[in-house]
């Protein structure tokens, strides 16, 4: 892993994100951090996330799990500002995320590794994203090396497997070396080297002092990458813990997972 | 700001869809030649006739491939799901559509003033000393109206991203922009006098012949515009159709 | 049967198409305004000129709108499934294929053949009623005179979904296949319209838009196309520009990989 060699030491933007409220508590240091308040969205009709508030901080990978449905999407939409929520606020290092000026040098994300346009190569691709935020070409051809894609960075990604689309939205998501990263199920659709890779990525992010948000379906894998867990249920927020104090409790992490969604599945058989 | 144009740049030229619709274009030139060979044999037979000119006639082929390709550079990215990523990229929406209208913008102006320059000068080459009506002006007096159908080919670039960023549907943003360069021109062609002529002199694509000051057609007649205000109209359009869609893009979820 | 079905289900799940077919059906609406203000020109004019003003049949000025939103309705029924990738569910399901492409059309074609009624005779008689004994030429002739072309041009409505419905399925992509569609009604007939004789008139008589009147033998002089076409050669032509797409899209969709 040679990430390490380009971590931003983020003094900088340690200073810049040193929030001093007049009157109010002391001045908290929100250098990766990502803070819901009372976060709430609803489509028509539908409360997709119900006054949800939590904070993820770094140096470890927080596991966000819930039932389908649950607003673990929509969440994450609402901190990357595609979504504008209905009240309350979601603050990536003290700031709502659309306020920031480089934002892939603070936050990287993995939404859904389809959302390519065919035509275009692997290169191409991570370069316009990467130009955007004025990341250079050969720092392109790094992180393309460290998914594992240099030998298809000039084919077009329309021929691409799941698994090496993941890959690819993996590697958009490190352009930026960023402190914050958020992924939404990147194990889909790899296959167990590549379910290994992540894993053994998500951890030596978290290692290096990043936060990192992960969702996924799979317990087993959870139980084995992340050291806190968030559960959603419903657009509410059901537990906040670390993965010990779950497994304490329950037989597994599995287990944990199923007494405490148990209410809150929507779209689910009999059980 | 810079770095987001260069992004949009290397979208642009990273897609087969641009090469196609600037192909698309191009084939004003194929077509242009043929035209020219063809009055020129029947100008060889009659002595002289008066034809339409070749980037002129042709240039609604311009106007709509260069469209598309406006179109596509936002529609596409909605297709695909590329606009989320885009958006987290460049979360300032506004400087994302600033970004593309200025890339978008200059690639089209820039094709679409080759292809008339060259369709132009291997018309007159063609063409001779033989008199075909359209190869009679001096380059210099030509000039203006074929800068201003390189411009007019770019605003309708500009209508159809804006459009195309408010609709998010490549079928419905090339419908609209039908509807602007054909549509409504036929419709207001059936209007009475002197309706008819007032409102098509606001219409796209008779502002280049305003500008130039020549006549809309035999049946309009003269346009009522001088030639500053037809360029005046001209930008007015890409500007407010751009506004429609960054609010549109400021609003909606994405 | 079942492939039928399932596809006018699909169709009418979708919100855009009740925004294609409203648009489409809207023609009467500008026929209305047309005709209103027709009327109000007329009434103005002194009696001289009146006796000499003629309008245009606005049903077939009009038809651009219906043929332009069916076109595009045909070409969406089958480029969102290959946009979606529900297209490879849809083959999995029906791997003969062909039923697919063929109860598309259907759909497609018997809605496009309602909205062309509905926008060609709604125009006609808004306009006949607005126009009263108004204008000589069309509003003045009976009704039944004008049935065969009213039919002739209801029919190309249907023509442009289909052609539509098979450019999609030859080209795959909604821009590449609306393109085409727009070419057909405008970009082309303007550049014919601008060729010299004969190849001006030869050329427009083949245009989608010159053939409901060279099927009814109904000629104008100031028509911009051509009128050389018998009229079983215009019906015939008429019926390639629906079904050669067709037919091709066919034949390469079942032997295409998906």
């Amino acid at each position: 892993m040679k990430l390490g060699a380009h971590v931003n030491p983020g003094f900088d933007l340690e200073v810049r994100t040193l929030v001093r409220r007049a009157g109010g508590p002391p001045p908290r240091i929100l250098y990766r951090v990502i803070e819901l308040q009372h976060l709430t969205k609803r489509y028509g009709g539908t409360l997709a996330v119900d006054d949800l508030s939590f904070r993820v901080e770094p140096g470890h990978v927080t596991g966000f799990l819930g039932p389908n449905g649950a607003g673990k999407s929509t969440t994450m939409r609402l901190i990357l500002g595609l979504d504008a929520p209905t009240s309350g606020q979601a603050l990536v290092n003290g700031r709502r995320y659309t306020s920031l000026r480089m934002p892939m040098r603070e936050v990287g994300a993995l939404l859904d590794a389809g959302a390519v346009h065919g035509g275009r190569s692997a290169y191409n691709h991570l370069l316009s994203l990467a130009r955007t935020n004025g990341i250079g070409s050969a720092r392109v051809v790094e992180v393309l090396e460290e998914v594992g894609l240099a030998g298809v960075a000039r084919k077009r990604v329309g021929g691409f497997s799941l698994g090496m689309k993941q890959r690819l939205g993996i590697a958009a998501a490190l352009l930026g070396d960023p402190g914050i990263l958020m992924f939404d199920e990147p194990v889909n659709g790899l296959d167990p080297d590549g379910v290994r890779w992540i894993r053994g990525l998500m951890r030596s992010l978290a290692a290096e002092g990043r936060t990192i948000l992960l969702s996924s379906h799979l317990m087993s894998e959870m139980a084995l990458t992340a050291e806190r867990i968030v559960i959603v249920g419903r657009g509410r927020l059901i537990a906040e813990a670390t993965v010990a104090e779950l497994t304490a409790r329950y037989p597994s992490l599995e287990d944990a997972y199923m007494a405490l969604t148990s209410d809150s599945v929507q779209y689910g058989a009999a059980r | 700001m810079k770095s987001v144009l260069s992004s949009e740049w290397v979208k642009l030229r990273s897609l087969a869809s641009t090469y196609h619709t600037i192909g698309t274009a191009a084939l004003m030139l194929v077509l242009g030649v043929l035209w020219t060979f063809y009055v020129s044999s029947l100008a060889d037979e009659r002595g002289s006739l008066r034809a339409a000119a070749p980037e002129q006639g042709f240039l609604p082929l311009l106007q709509m491939s260069l469209a598309v390709l406006g179109v596509l550079a936002i529609t596409s990215e909605y297709a695909t799901g590329v606009i989320h990523t885009s958006l987290i990229t460049v979360p300032k929406r506004g400087r994302l559509l600033l970004a593309k209208a200025g890339i978008v913008g200059i690639a089209t102006f820039l094709a679409a003033s080759l292809i008339l320059l060259v369709t132009y000068g291997a018309s007159r080459l063609i063409a001779g000393g033989r008199r075909l009506g359209f190869n009679e002006a001096s380059f210099a007096d030509d000039l203006p109206m074929l800068l201003s159908s390189g411009l007019s080919a770019t605003a309708l670039a500009l209508v159809g991203l804006g459009l195309g960023a408010a609709i998010r549907s490549t079928a419905g943003a090339i419908v609209s922009v039908v509807a602007l360069l054909f549509v409504l021109p036929g419709v207001v062609n059936y209007l009475p006098p002197p309706w008819n002529t007032r409102l098509a002199t606001i219409l796209l694509p008779n502002l280049v012949p305003q500008i130039v000051e020549q006549r809309l057609s035999s049946r309009l007649g003269d346009g009522l515009l001088p030639p500053w205000a037809a360029l005046g109209v001209l930008l007015i359009y890409p500007i407010i159709a751009l506004i429609i869609g960054l609010i549109a893009l400021e609003r909606k979820d994405a | 049967m079942s492939v039928l079905s399932s596809e006018w289900l699909k169709i009418r799940s979708v919100r855009s198409t009740y925004l294609i077919l409203g648009l489409g059906v809207s023609t009467i609406l500008l026929g209305l305004v047309l005709a209103t203000s027709a009327a109000g020109a007329y009434d103005a004019a002194p009696p001289e000129q009146q006796a000499a003003a003629r309008i245009a049949d606005l049903e077939e000025a009009l038809i651009i709108m219906p043929q332009l939103c069916m076109g595009i309705l045909g070409v969406l029924v089958v480029t969102s499934d290959y946009a979606t990738g529900l297209i490879r569910t849809s083959l999995t399901l029906v791997p003969r294929r062909w039923p697919v492409v063929a109860a598309k059309s259907a759909v497609v074609g018997a809605l496009a053949l309602l909205v062309g009624a509905l926008a060609v005779f709604g125009t006609h008689l808004t306009a006949r009623s607005v126009l009263g004994g108004r204008f000589s030429g069309a509003y003045a002739t009976a009704f039944a005179d004008r049935l065969p072309l009213l039919v002739a041009l209801t029919l190309t409505v249907p023509v442009f979904a289909l052609l539509g419905t098979g450019l999609g399925a030859l080209l795959r992509s909604a821009a590449g296949a609306t393109s085409v569609i727009v070419g057909f009604v405008y970009v082309i007939p303007i550049i014919v319209g601008n060729i010299p004789e004969p190849w001006s008139e030869r050329l427009g008589s083949l245009m989608i838009s010159a053939l409901p009147r060279q099927i009814t033998g109904d000629h104008i002089t100031t028509s911009v196309y051509g009128s050389l076409l018998p009229p079983p050669a215009a019906a015939a032509v008429m019926l390639a520009y629906a079904a050669a797409p067709l037919v091709s899209a066919t034949w390469l969709v079942r032997r295409r990989d998906v």
